[in-house]
């Protein structure tokens, strides 16, 4: 008896084992772009396509993550102009989502539910359709190339909105409500109730607002011109023509744009799958 | 009027600021490009918008780009199913059958985080003709004349879908594995007592039990691929010889090269109706194989 249990316990382990091995190569087959960008970056000219590949540089230099950074492209102030921008919005976006979120789902005044509907129908509109009139509306606006032309619609999200909602809607209505009798208004519960008890929200919603903007190529594309205002996706497609085949000069660029959303994506895991996960499962 | 009718009336005063950035970024831009598609208007000429009805869609029709942009935008939907299935793969996998779970999970989803437009950049080097890594690998495995992937009209198409293909199963997996441990165990216990093999398992009842995640993952996936934009326009532009040109990149051309600006806001509003048709269809489907 004491054999067979223990037999089969060693062959579970011995199964877990080889799909642990077989999963990690297939993680390593989906990851092998991020990680060749990154080798490549620290490799010479001449080393670039060599193969079989060189996933370890044979004679690793760090001269391309330095030209990258000094060199007269500007890679540092397209860097400072993104840093600049998603730090506004990852600040701006989840607060003014979280105030609306909290008129939407705890107040009732007349006209809200169709609002609402309002809000659903706009979500469904793709942003290609929205290019063709904001362009010409930033125009007369005078905020056409300049930053505000991605900041200013950047803080108004349908989707944070809904996520507040969401999160608003679970938190029990006896909790306002006996703030309420004791004659706090609205504003001091949102201050001071709710605003703190939705931190876990605010950050996650920081945290994807703050990818969303990093990543975002499109609305740089169409919406600024001078290169000193561009953004780190629209300064590397520049950076990219410039190169011309200067492949490891290219791959440092890719790799200095991909490493804050490294670190953002080290340090708040946590959060992200579980607002990814949440957000899907809920439907 | 009371104080319980002015906290009341406080409502307007919480959504004022959302409302209003909505209706000057969102719904206004909406409303006016809603107005254009039916205008002929050539920005910067000077010339005011010209009604001309349903002229931009007659003009669309005839457009070599129109049919072209309707077969790509169909070829995009490809990669969707194909993640969602490895992703559910990876998933049922990681789902407590392998060790360092938590570690696994994140190399599989870190991919799908940071793509972008770096990493497009990155599909670029790695798909060059003549020395690139995969070209590289498949000459070392006997292939003489590999591909020349985005340097030919022939080919730069299905370098594009097997970028997307990579780019969209860490998010799949990710999803997957939320609704796998929702399942519960002991349903899988009794099934497995009563000497269904891993197979059955799989097909009888863990898979009509995620198929509402199934169902969100292929609507959301194939209006995301439909959208797609950035990482096809930045690596081609569309190109070469217009055969990456999907719908928006049909509309950002006619927009922003020629500033056609009627005639792009038709486009776009019919990507905006491919979107909706699509997810209508899917959405009558759901009856056929979706359990909830």
């Amino acid at each position: 008896m004491m054999n067979v249990t223990s037999s089969r316990i060693v062959k579970e382990r011995l199964g877990k084992g080889l799909s642990t091995v077989f999963m990690v190569l297939a993680s390593l087959l989906l990851l092998s772009p991020m990680l060749w960008m990154i080798s490549t970056s620290f490799k010479k000219a001449k080393d670039v396509f060599t193969y079989p590949i060189q996933w370890i540089p044979s004679d690793p230099v760090l001269s391309n993550h330095i030209k990258v950074w000094t060199a007269g492209d500007g890679f540092a102030m397209f860097y400072f102009n993104s840093l600049k921008i998603s730090l506004i919005l990852m600040i701006g976006a989840p607060l003014l989502a979280a105030i609306a979120a909290y008129g939407f789902s705890r107040i009732e005044f007349k006209g809200r539910n169709v609002i609402f509907v309002l809000y659903l129908c706009l979500m469904m509109i793709p942003q290609q359709v929205l290019f063709v009139p904001k362009f010409i509306m930033f125009e007369w606006m005078h905020i056409y190339n300049t930053h505000w032309a991605l900041i200013l619609p950047g803080l108004f999200t349908v989707f944070g909105v809904f996520m507040f909602r969401q999160f608003f809607m679970s938190i029990p209505h006896e909790i306002s409500e006996a703030a309420f009798i004791d004659g706090a208004g609205h504003f001091r519960i949102f201050c001071r109730l709710f605003l703190p008890l939705s931190k876990p929200v605010l950050a996650t919603f920081a945290i994807i607002d703050f990818t969303w903007t990093w990543n975002d190529y499109e609305n740089a594309l169409i919406f600024l011109l001078d290169k000193k205002l561009y953004t780190v996706p629209l300064g590397m497609q520049n950076f990219m023509l410039e190169a011309g085949v200067d492949y490891n000069m290219m791959m440092a660029a890719a790799t200095a744009s991909v490493v804050p959303l490294l670190i953002v994506f080290f340090f708040g895991q946590k959060y992200i799958i579980q607002s990814f996960s949440s957000s899907a499962v809920k439907g | 009027m009371n104080w319980m009718q002015r906290q009341r009336l406080l409502g307007y005063v919480f959504i004022a600021p959302n409302l209003i950035g909505m209706t000057i970024f969102m719904l206004i831009p909406a409303l006016f490009s809603f107005y254009l598609m039916f205008t002929d208007w050539v920005f910067a000429n000077g010339q005011p918008p010209q009604f001309i009805g349903f002229g931009n869609f007659k003009r669309m029709i005839e457009d070599d780009l129109f049919a072209v942009s309707v077969r790509n935008t169909l070829l995009i939907l490809i990669p969707v199913p194909i993640s969602i299935m490895l992703g559910f793969l990876i998933a049922v996998m990681l789902n407590n059958r392998v060790y360092f779970q938590k570690t696994l999970r994140a190399f599989f989803f870190a991919p799908y985080f940071t793509s972008g437009i770096a990493i497009a950049f990155v599909w670029m080097v790695l798909f060059q003709p003549s020395s690139g890594p995969i070209n590289a690998f498949l000459g070392s495995i006997g292939i003489a004349d590999p591909p020349k992937w985005f340097a030919s009209p022939d080919t730069a198409m299905y370098a594009v879908l097997i970028m997307m293909t990579a780019g969209g199963i860490g998010y799949n997996m990710i999803i997957y594995l939320a609704a796998l441990q929702e399942i519960s165990s002991e349903q899988l216990e009794a099934a497995k007592i009563d000497g269904a093999t891993f197979g059955q398992l799989l097909r009888l009842i863990i898979l009509p039990l995620v198929s509402p995640t199934t169902f969100f993952l292929m609507i959301t996936g194939f209006i995301g691929s439909i959208k797609g934009f950035g990482m096809i326009y930045a690596i081609t532009q569309g190109g070469p010889a217009n055969s990456t040109t999907v719908f928006s990149i049909f509309a950002y051309k006619k927009a922003f090269n020629f500033y056609e600006m009627g005639y792009a806001s038709a486009v776009s509003w019919t990507m905006f109706l491919l979107i909706l048709g699509i997810t209508l269809i899917q959405w009558a489907g759901q009856k056929k194989w979706v359990h909830y």
